[in-house]
């Protein structure tokens, strides 16, 4: 866990409890692993184009937390219309920014939803999180979460349909975001022959394409 | 992750996550079963009521101070109760200051019944206090300072006052080596607002001593700071005075305090959670028999320092000034310093969680005297129905007046502006019905006065007020502005229009601009050698409209072609100051219809050296390709541009002077960012003097202003004038203080 020191309120420029847990499970050897909670040995060397960190680590050291410099943020629950220029417009008030990653649709080559801002500086990323997460953009409220950067490998992980996961089921009507769960407008269309779908419970939300 | 209270307390604040909400939830179901049923321990306890104290809108105070104080008093000889609450207390008091009255009063009940207790909070708070004189936080140490005045009745002899004596006589000692010097100011400004507290919980004999500490800060209070006009928030027209003109900070609380002496120190406004109700009498005698302390030695340094952030005078500022009926304190009386006070540490110091700022801001009255108030929501026409006598402020216009300060706060507030915004956004997430219609009386206060409002402050609202309406569906009364569209375009009020439309379409929709181009190099080459036009820079426009274009799907496409072209760019921005200016104008005339893409693309060109700062400033300003006739500087875009660049420059100075990097490479940038200003000082003078040509172009439409042109557009330049003066003034004082 970060740091001794605690403030008398909660701090909004933590990671996620959704990240904390994903690096407990990783660096317990544990990671992709959510069905079952053993520790499989067989799952550690397994290279999955979806574990970044940690996981070649020798369990006596300390793990270095790999958002303690963070410049970047996944940002969340964008719709499919929200531009570039948005995204700048309204991030670039905690900073300059250096590069914005829209998150594409596997197939479409278009927005799905999710994007990555990486700005110069760590205390920029911080502010972010404090000041923007949480606000809204294109009549949204957006989610960010610190993450620890791009890199090559880390791409793909998305849902049957090309777009994200939570799109697959999600059984709202979203306007911004294609309306019903693809898996679901699937079914509907198809229900007839529709037969046992492996449910997938990936629910990670990860990189783009650059184009 | 056993963190008890984080999670149950009243402030959670972090809830506008739904993941993470469900993920703890989740956790908590995976607790074993018993802990779920057992209470937490005594010292977890005693923690989360120190932390709620006084936010009940029941005030119960006396209640909560006496059972908190029990609880401590009663199991003080555990070790673990000792220490937790022995760290709370001074954490407290420099994080949630406003409760600061309250957990002192829990201190002095338990003095009452085990004087170890304050024997021990003092012994904490005094090296504390000395050890932040130290190392400059003057806040932590106005913070602690305000515990220790709210501690006077359980002090010995003269309390606090002979430490604060102390302070002063280092003020004066500032003062008298440099009168430029803002740390003696801000040493007085502590001072001044430490003695309320002091003689609010003290004994009537502190008044001689009071009024004598305030015969000294007379003559410094009461002097203006040198740096004052060029901090305040107003740019009055020739031969007007600023609204603010004599609102230095000091000198309004310095007035403001001989009144509270005049009338025997009623100070009307604070908490005395210390004073019980007439049925816990024997209590109250109790307290005031209690042992008292020696306060321990506060050694303040041979030679004091800024601290981490630089020290300027402040100015006292209020968006509901001169209403017709008072709705917030006014600056005669001790609670408009008292109350902002407050409001204002807590704001700054809450910045890692909005929603605990914004729940302050709304519960404000929790934590003044009753009747300090009107009830919450009470709409600004019914004010004028209360009964002579009673208070008008309403808590709503209290608490957004202090955000606002922040947001005019020159030259720059605490943290980022954006907090600012955040906010107010979750201020009026909390509660619309109080908080709208007070926003709306501050929106129009500020576009009311846009004329004479410093061009920054004016920039600053345009950005808070798009911003502020995307998070809210974009509603505005717009009709109410509607006759200002037929002013001219360089009129104050319609710059604002323009500017505002523009940002919200900025935030709410972008579509590329549609539009097709057939690039021929060749041919522009020969009809430019014909005409005798420089060919390099005709084809520069060729080339960069041709960028603009391939990249016009998106940033992202216009980016990766500046950098796969970045080269050749170079080559041409390299050659000469006409095929730069030529660069940013091609940029522009293509995102005409979206500046705010232009101004990403022209950083981007800034950071890879492909144009200088200097052609930026040469283009808006000098070239007239902004805008004909000094039309540029009423352009919101424009201005933008300008103080992105200026702002890029000045934190590329800071950077190498921080890094100490080789003094060479400092000189350079030193060197280059004088030149910008310089230039930037030149073409602005012009524009102020009206000495530029083209303004007084015959060839230029005069727009039905009635020869009001030439004035208007004077104005815009004293007002870019002064915005860039103080910014140039600022980074001077800045490179002196590192050279130290």
């Amino acid at each position: 866990m970060r740091g001794g020191f605690r403030n008398t309120v909660e701090r909004l420029d933590r990671p996620s409890a959704y990240y904390l847990n994903r690096t407990i499970l990783t660096n317990s050897g544990l990671q992709n692993n959510k069905k079952g909670r053993r520790n499989d040995r067989n799952n550690r060397d397994e290279k999955d184009g979806d574990t970044e960190m940690a996981n070649n680590q020798q369990p006596e050291e300390p793990p270095e937390d790999p958002l303690r410099n963070a410049t970047t943020l996944y940002v969340g629950n964008l719709s499919f219309y929200t531009t570039e220029e948005q995204v700048y417009d309204l991030f670039s008030k905690c900073g300059e920014i250096k590069r914005l990653i829209m998150g594409l649709d596997r197939f479409n080559k278009t927005p799905c939803g999710f994007c990555f801002v990486e700005y110069y500086t760590h205390q920029d990323a911080l502010d972010c999180l404090k000041y923007l997460g949480g606000t809204k953009l294109d009549e949204r409220i957006i989610r960010t979460d610190l993450d620890p950067g791009f890199e090559e490998g880390r791409q793909y992980g998305r849902g049957k349909s090309g777009g994200q996961v939570r799109d697959e089921y999600r059984d709202d009507f979203d306007e911004g975001r294609g309306g019903l769960g693809r898996a679901i407008q699937q079914t509907e269309r198809l229900r007839e022959s529709e037969k046992n779908r492996d449910s997938e419970h990936e629910m990670r939300e990860d990189y783009g394409r650059l184009r | 992750m056993a963190d008890y209270d984080r999670r149950q307390g009243g402030r959670g604040g972090g809830g506008y996550n739904r993941k993470r909400r469900y993920r703890d939830d989740d956790e908590s179901d995976h607790r074993p079963q018993r802990r779920r049923y057992n209470e937490p321990p005594l010292h977890v306890r005693i923690r989360k009521q120190l932390l709620t104290l006084a936010e009940s809108p029941l005030r119960r105070w006396h209640e909560e101070i006496q059972t908190t104080a029990h609880m401590v008093v009663d199991n003080y000889d555990k070790e673990e109760v000792r220490t937790n609450f022995l760290e709370l207390v001074p954490q407290i008091v420099v994080e949630q200051p406003l409760k600061t009255p309250f957990v002192a009063a829990v201190v002095l009940v338990a003095n009452s019944l085990k004087p170890e207790v304050a024997t021990d909070v003092l012994a904490r708070i005094a090296p504390l206090t000395e050890e932040k004189i130290k190392l400059g936080e003057w806040r932590d140490v106005k913070l602690y300072l305000k515990l220790l005045a709210c501690l006077q009745s359980c002090l010995e002899g003269d309390g606090l006052f002979p430490a604060l004596e102390e302070l002063f006589n280092r003020a004066v000692e500032l003062q008298t080596s440099n009168s430029d010097d803002t740390i003696g100011t801000e040493l007085v400004k502590i001072i001044l607002l430490t003695i309320p507290y002091a003689m609010a919980a003290g004994s009537s004999q502190a008044q001689q001593k009071a009024a004598d500490l305030m015969d000294k800060t007379d003559v410094i209070a009461s002097e203006p700071h040198a740096l004052q006009a060029l901090i305040d928030p107003h740019h009055a027209e020739k031969g007007e005075d600023s609204p603010t003109a004599n609102s230095s900070l000091i000198g309004m609380l310095q007035k403001q305090l001989q009144n509270e002496a005049l009338n025997g120190w009623e100070l009307k406004c604070l908490p005395r959670p210390w004073q019980m109700p007439l049925e816990e009498i024997e209590l109250q005698e109790k307290m005031e028999n209690a042992q008292k302390h020696p306060l321990p030695a506060i050694a303040i340094p041979e030679t004091v320092i800024t601290g981490p952030r630089p020290l300027f005078p402040e100015i006292y500022m209020s968006v509901y000034a001169n209403q017709e009926v008072e709705s917030v304190p006014p600056v005669s009386n001790v609670a408009a310093s008292l109350i902002r006070d407050g409001l204002l540490d807590t704001i700054n110091i809450m910045d890692f969680n909005r929603n605990v700022t914004a729940r302050y801001l709304i519960d404000v009255d929790c934590y003044f005297a009753d009747g300090t108030f009107v009830k919450r929501a009470t709409p600004f026409d019914r004010l004028r129905d209360i009964d002579g006598g009673r208070s008008t402020w309403k808590p709503e216009d209290v608490a957004v007046d202090a955000v606002f300060s922040q947001l005019f706060q020159l030259p720059s507030p605490e943290h980022k502006l954006v907090y600012y915004h955040s906010v107010l956004t979750e201020a009026c997430k909390l509660a619309p019905a109080a908080i709208a219609p007070s926003l709306g009386r501050a929106i129009r206060y500020a576009y009311h006065n846009i004329h004479q409002l410093d061009l920054e402050l004016g920039y600053r609202f345009l950005d808070w007020f798009t911003h502020h309406l995307s998070n809210f569906g974009f509603m505005w009364k717009w009709t109410e502005w509607a006759d200002d569209v037929d002013l001219p375009d360089i009129h104050p009020c319609k710059a604002f229009i323009i500017g505002a439309l523009d940002k919200e379409i900025r935030l709410s929709f972008a579509q590329p601009p549609d539009e097709e181009i057939q690039p021929v190099i060749a041919r522009i080459h020969a009809a430019a050698l014909e005409q005798s036009i420089d060919p390099l820079v005709s084809s520069t426009d060729v080339f960069m409209t041709a960028i603009c274009w391939v990249g016009s799907k998106s940033l992202s496409h216009v980016l990766a072609c500046i950098e796969r072209t970045k080269d050749r760019l170079l080559d041409v921005g390299a050659a000469s100051e006409a095929a730069r200016l030529q660069i940013i104008t091609s940029v522009i005339s293509y995102w005409s219809a979206q500046p705010g893409v232009a101004i990403v693309i022209i950083e981007k060109l800034l950071n890879y050296s492909i144009i200088t700062p200097g052609a930026v400033i040469d283009w808006a300003l000098v070239s007239g390709k902004a805008g004909p006739g000094g039309e540029a500087l009423s352009k919101s875009w424009v201005f933008e541009l300008v103080l992105n660049t200026v702002v890029k420059v000045t934190g590329r100075v800071r950077q190498v002077l921080t890094s100490g990097v080789a003094d060479g490479a400092a000189d350079t940038e030193v060197t280059a960012m004088r030149d910008l200003f310089k230039s930037m000082d030149d073409a602005l003078v012009s524009w102020a003097e009206g000495t530029k040509d083209q303004m007084m172009d015959p060839a230029e439409p005069m727009d039905g202003l009635g020869g009001k042109r030439v004035e208007l557009v004077q104005r815009w330049g004293e007002r870019w004038l002064r915005v860039f003066r103080r910014r140039s003034a600022i980074e001077e004082a800045h490179m002196l203080a590192t050279k130290q």
